[in-house]
């Protein structure tokens, strides 16, 4: 039987075919999901509950989450304390991150006394290890919280503060990779671990090829 | 025969062409972190050492090249300059749309004039930024750089301990790709080439 392409070419195109099939299946399915990387993180440099400097160098090679509130918050923070405290223990318990470490950050409005700070850092279950609580000038807190974390607050009389609650995700290169700003369905917490196990594989397959089909995720945008 | 070498022929030829558009079909990798959802990079206006007044969106259709380093750094802002020195010598006259801006986080010692004394052992083209230490430190949060003023010795005086990343801002204004300060001239350079376009 004659055909219309000689038998060489019907083998390229079959060869390009699955090739593009495969593509597409790479980006339809996401085999692999990726975090976005969304933008720098502010650098800083904060005192922590001890009186020590803690700075953003001090998180490069972690992945570390934030959140921000303030040492008089009391009760009106006490859901983020409890998110904090609940992720730190599930990614404990659930998530492998290899030789990288999960660090937790909770940034302070600014203004608060050392001794305040470390009282709230005690209430809310901080160890001043894996989780600080920390404190900068009130005019650079603004700039790293407002414009550089992108989290809404705003002074209120009598020392307290209007804010919007707010959890960022940061991976070992300072790079913003999930950024939480209300509840949903499913539990902010939740989310938050599943997405630390997200970047946690992504961190363990950074190296060698198994990197570049990461690579092609983040191309291919396979976001969860 | 003749037909068994015909056929050869074709199998290279196809395989040649193959390897040629699976090449060129093939998303460049950066040797940076991209940031894949580029946003615009954080606006300054800054005093340099030409006496202009300059920001990042004077050259918007061309790369800006941000670093945040000081004239008395004893290793790596040299190693990072040196690279995209040579960087820029690798991309020819591509490199006349490739700025390099040098933000100084020890403006006391940092005089514009010291600046362009500095910036000129690199390259002609090299740009160093002073200012308000305010503004500096301010610039400097929001693109993701910490430093701080530390110890020394007596030759070299008092060092800054600093982020050292080099922060790529592509030709639409985004912030878009954030090397480490180790990067090399021959991995930068055809990031550069892709950046232009």
């Amino acid at each position: 039987m004659r055909t219309l392409f000689p038998r060489w070419a019907r083998w390229v195109a079959a060869t390009l075919g699955v090739l593009l099939v495969g593509v597409m299946a790479f980006a339809i399915f996401e085999p692999i999901q990726v975090l976005p990387r969304m933008h720098l993180a502010p650098g800083f440099a904060l005192t922590d509950q001890s009186g020590d400097i803690f700075t953003s160098e001090d998180t490069r090679g972690t992945v570390t989450l934030y959140t921000f509130a303030w040492a008089g918050c009391g009760d009106e923070c006490s859901d983020l304390d409890s998110t904090m405290a609940t992720v730190r223990d599930r990614v404990a318990a659930e998530v492998d991150l290899g030789e990288t470490e999960f660090r937790l950050v909770t940034m302070s409005f600014g203004g608060d006394a050392i001794e305040d700070l470390s009282a709230a850092a005690t209430e809310s279950g901080a160890d001043g290890e894996a989780w600080r609580w920390g404190v900068a000038d009130p005019a650079l807190a603004k700039t790293i919280i407002g414009s550089g974390f992108r989290a809404f607050y705003e002074p209120l009389g009598g020392g307290g503060f209007r804010f919007d609650p707010t959890f960022v995700l940061v991976d070992g290169w300072g790079v913003v990779r999930g950024e939480y700003r209300y509840a949903t369905l499913a539990g902010t917490d939740d989310r938050i671990v599943r997405h630390v196990d997200v970047l946690a594989q992504e961190l363990r397959n950074s190296n060698g090829v198994a990197s570049l089909a990461y690579e092609a995720a983040h191309l291919f945008l396979c976001y969860p | 025969m003749k037909r068994l070498v015909i056929v050869l022929v074709a199998v290279v030829v196809v395989a040649a062409a193959g390897l040629a558009v699976t090449r060129s079909l093939r998303p460049h990798l950066y040797a940076g972190t991209v940031l894949q959802s580029p946003q615009p990079a954080p606006e300054f206006t800054l005093p340099a050492h030409t006496g202009a007044e300059v920001s990042p969106a004077d050259h918007r259709g061309d790369i800006v090249l941000l670093y945040f380093g000081y004239t008395h750094c004893p290793d790596v802002c040299p190693l990072t300059l040196s690279s995209v020195a040579k960087a820029l010598d690798q991309i020819g006259d591509d490199a006349e749309r490739v700025h390099l801006m040098m933000i100084t986080v020890d403006p006391e010692r940092d005089t514009l004039e010291v600046l362009g004394d500095y910036m000129g052992h690199f390259d002609e083209s090299f740009l160093g930024l002073s200012g308000d230490p305010d503004e500096i430190a301010r610039i400097a949060a929001l693109y993701g750089v910490f430093y701080r003023a530390g110890e020394g010795d007596e030759s070299t005086g008092y060092v800054v301990d600093h982020t050292a990343t080099l922060m790529a801002i592509d030709p639409t204004g985004a912030l878009r790709v954030v090397y480490s300060p180790e990067i090399g001239a021959d991995a930068l350079a055809p990031d550069l080439k892709e950046l232009l376009g």
